[in-house]
């Protein structure tokens, strides 16, 4: 049986050039090997954005917790449990991530990286959250080029 | 020679049906990240995480399907968390034209406006239903490529 190969637009020789030195740049920028073990604690109440963020996560080798509300973060923390990050979503159910979990996390003493995620972002919603107490403020998806830089840091 | 293999995997050997679902939009760019986070130790998390994620979004469908028939009044503030739940889960897993129909349709939501929204969900159920059958069928495709005793081969 012949194979017929799918029709599209055929990219041209430089196009295929900047494309392939983009994906070497994102690769580069991904990559990753953590010297020390850090831990973190993700926050978010949908199952399949937080299972996605403990999985990323892991697969730097990052240790991690996940909960699915502020007050069982809060409760985690108040434990005596440290982490390196701590990714909280903004919209939580009975205590809310925004007003309400980061704040009482951060009066607690933890100074920690927070980084606060949220689907849907204005500036109102990331001036909030960044006076709330994270420090960095992403749109979801939580992704490598993102979620890289920050582990350096906090890796030395 | 080909006893076994079957057209389609010939065609998934030669990476087209990934490819053809962020070619047309159905999966974007961090899919193909979480892709390649799947090793020997966790081979078939984008699968399983997948599985959560359909159980969601079919969840969130129909609770906004049934605010949107309440005779007595729209819950416009319920369908606007279904929605900012479902966009978050869409980015984060790479469901591009799920997630791009969360934001048309939350301009509806915001407008209040039930006619609007009604043609939205019809439009976000949709794109479910492809994005589904995509992946299902990808899914399927890599199952019965092991099962014959073939690799898949790994996104770089």
């Amino acid at each position: 049986m012949a194979l017929t190969l799918p029709s599209g637009d055929q990219s041209s020789d430089q196009d295929n050039w900047d494309n392939g030195r983009l994906a070497r740049k994102r690769q580069l920028l991904t990559e990753i090997v953590l010297r020390n073990r850090l831990t973190a604690l993700v926050v978010d109440a949908d199952t399949t954005c937080r299972v996605l963020e403990q999985l990323l996560l892991r697969s730097y080798g990052v240790q991690t917790q996940g909960v699915d509300n502020g007050r069982d973060a809060v409760t985690l923390i108040a434990s005596g449990v440290k982490f390196n990050l701590i990714i909280i979503d903004m919209i939580l159910p009975i205590l809310n991530g925004l007003e309400k979990a980061t704040r009482q996390i951060r009066d607690m003493g933890v100074h920690c990286k927070m980084l606060g995620v949220t689907a849907c972002s204005g500036e109102s919603e990331r001036q909030a959250f960044l006076a709330a107490g994270v420090d960095v403020f992403i749109e979801k998806p939580l992704d490598p080029e993102h979620l890289v830089p920050i582990l350096r840091e906090l890796d030395g | 020679m080909w006893h076994g293999i079957d057209m389609y995997s010939l065609v998934y050997s030669f990476g087209f049906v990934p490819c053809a679902c962020e070619h047309q939009g159905i999966v974007d760019d961090q899919f193909t990240q979480l892709r390649k986070l799947e090793d020997e130790n966790s081979p078939h998390f984008v699968m399983e995480v997948a599985s959560l994620f359909f159980e969601d979004c079919e969840k969130l469908i129909n609770n906004m399907a049934i605010a949107l028939e309440q005779k007595q009044g729209v819950d416009f503030k319920q369908i606007d968390e279904c929605i900012h739940q479902l966009k978050g889960s869409s980015s984060s897993i790479g469901a591009m034209r799920v997630k791009n129909a969360c934001i048309a349709f939350r301009s509806f939501s915001d407008g209040q406006n039930r006619e609007g929204c009604l043609r939205c969900l019809q439009q976000l159920s949709h794109e479910y239903s492809l994005l589904k059958n995509k992946l299902q069928t990808l899914f399927r495709l890599e199952k019965e490529i092991v099962a014959a005793g073939g690799s898949i081969p790994r996104v770089h």
